[in-house]
């Protein structure tokens, strides 16, 4: 209980920090480019461009009875996130080591912040998301103001497992290499630009193992079907979401003293 | 009032063989080599070795030593920076560790806004650095500058934006590590002036240097650490005159 309260009097106590390494990422990564931050937006719609024409007509997928654009994006918007953050994450206390090095701060504010601030980009593609559901008459309904509770459960997952890679990047460099690998493995197992039923069961089982996919689903099934998620639903997302985070907490906790014999 | 800083029975290890172990390339080499495994301990490393001293309110402790004798060691246990293997620190006071300057610089920013971050990096709230800023700019002599990315700066530009963000707080400790070589001769009078100021504004001080003269003319008491080891402490004088001779004898 004690250590829970430290975390929240250090959150507080570190706000400020948090608040600089994230803008410092910001600005970092708009300040050369002449589109700045418009690139956050015009990135998914692009990617989305291209994916559709490929899978479309090439591969004539389709989703049946819903729009394929909206289809895609949603998945496209949910896994980026995912993969932007963890990957960004992973390196982002090994990146940091001259400053863990030489100053006392909280280790774990570095996987955090990165977090948060991948977030803030997650947030502005929701804009190209709703343009996107508004302009191909998929419409709006009133579930979507359940929606943010996936982006919470997104995030917590996120979190966990961000946390859990950036300790292990610590004692093994070759993850960064794993991971890639890792990531691609995960962009075909959670179905993104493809329909779960057009696969035989068995490999449904398999997929629906990847917590992803249930978020994903969580949210296209208010976004796509207009229909208010299953209680289930809300309950595995959520559950993946809180047992990531919590033994990524445990993990990066137990290993983060260790961290500095590894500079 | 109690002890500002307590050092009680303090030890450190590192483990030399970490970076070996990791390779696969060495493994498969190890393997065919049938080389008898070294063991263990012939790896441990002993940075400091039972180290105990307390610091009260308002001293100034100087730490002599040769190159490698545990001191920066040392001060990253007092600051935090590192949990001792063995035996624990207590500290009461906020400190302020000027161990090395500039860490914290994002080299894509500009010297307005890694004020702000290396503010905050070291602790600083908003309001602080907000109330401080006019102040810093006008230490570093950096005003022309202040909307140019640091990665335009000289290194002795970088060194003294990086020293004037870093002694703008008044911690109850100030740990310093050998910086007062900062930019060119004009500054290096400066942040030493300033530097003192700081040390005989009555906070508590953990300083060390390679500086003899310095040593003497600024602490009350003086450790002497050598292999990790404590080798001596107490009164600036006796300690400094006994390091002294052993660095003669050596000759």
């Amino acid at each position: 209980m004690q250590t829970y309260r430290n975390i929240f009097v250090n959150l507080k106590r570190y706000s400020f920090l948090l608040e600089q390494l994230i803008s410092r990422d910001f600005k970092v990564k708009y300040k050369r480019s002449v589109l700045g931050v418009l690139w956050s937006l015009l990135n998914p719609i692009l990617m989305m461009c291209v994916m559709a024409i490929v899978f479309t007509n090439v591969f004539r997928f389709s989703t049946p009875g819903v729009n394929y654009l909206t289809y895609l994006l949603t998945g496209l918007t949910y896994f980026n996130y995912f993969s932007e953050a963890s990957n960004l994450s992973m390196s982002s206390v090994v990146a940091n080591f001259s400053l863990i090095n030489k100053i006392y701060i909280p280790k774990y504010i570095f996987p955090l912040s990165k977090c948060l601030f991948v977030g803030i980009n997650f947030l502005l593609t929701l804009i190209p998301l709703y343009a996107v559901i508004i302009l191909t008459g998929t419409g709006l309904n009133m579930y979507h103001l359940v929606l943010p509770f996936s982006f919470l459960f997104l995030f917590m997952f996120t979190l966990g497992i961000s946390l859990i890679l950036s300790t292990i990047a610590v004692f093994l460099r070759d993850m960064f290499y794993i991971y890639g690998i890792v990531i691609q493995i995960l962009t075909y197992m959670t179905p993104i630009m493809y329909d779960i039923n057009m696969l035989d069961s068995r490999l449904q089982i398999l997929l629906k193992l990847n917590p992803l996919y249930h978020i994903v689903t969580f949210a296209r099934t208010i976004i796509l079907y207009h229909e208010m998620p299953s209680i289930r639903a809300f309950i595995i997302c959520a559950g993946s979401g809180i047992v990531s985070l919590l033994i990524g907490m445990l993990v990066f906790k137990k290993n983060q003293d260790k961290f500095i014999y590894y500079v | 009032m109690g002890s500002m800083i307590k050092v009680n029975d303090v030890s450190m290890k590192f483990n030399l063989g970490i970076e070996k172990n990791f390779s696969l390339k060495l493994f498969f080499i190890n393997l065919f080599k049938h080389k008898k495994k070294e063991s263990k301990a012939d790896k441990d490393f002993w940075a400091l070795k039972n180290i105990s001293f307390t610091v009260e309110p308002g001293e100034v402790v100087g730490f002599v030593g040769s190159n490698g004798a545990g001191k920066s060691t040392l001060l990253k246990v007092v600051s935090g920076v590192m949990k001792p293997t063995k035996g624990n620190v207590e500290i009461n006071g906020n400190i302020c560790p000027m161990i090395e300057l500039g860490a914290g610089f994002d080299m894509d920013l500009t010297a307005h806004e890694n004020i702000y971050l290396n503010g905050s990096i070291l602790g600083y709230s908003r309001a602080f650095i907000d109330e401080k800023f006019e102040e810093i700019v006008k230490f570093s002599e950096l005003q022309e500058f202040l909307e140019v990315p640091v990665r335009n700066f000289s290194s002795g530009m970088v060194a003294r934006l990086a020293f004037s963000i870093a002694t703008q707080v008044d911690p109850e400790i100030l740990i310093v590590d050998e910086i007062l070589s900062v930019g060119d001769l004009n500054f290096q009078q400066k942040s030493e002036a300033k530097m003192r100021s700081m040390i005989s504004g009555g906070t508590t001080v953990l300083y060390v240097s390679h500086s003899i003269e310095s040593i003497k003319c600024l602490c009350d008491k003086v450790i002497w650490i050598e292999r990790g080891q404590m080798i001596m402490s107490g009164e600036t004088e006796k300690v400094c005159e006994a390091y002294y001779q052993s660095q003669v004898s050596k000759l």
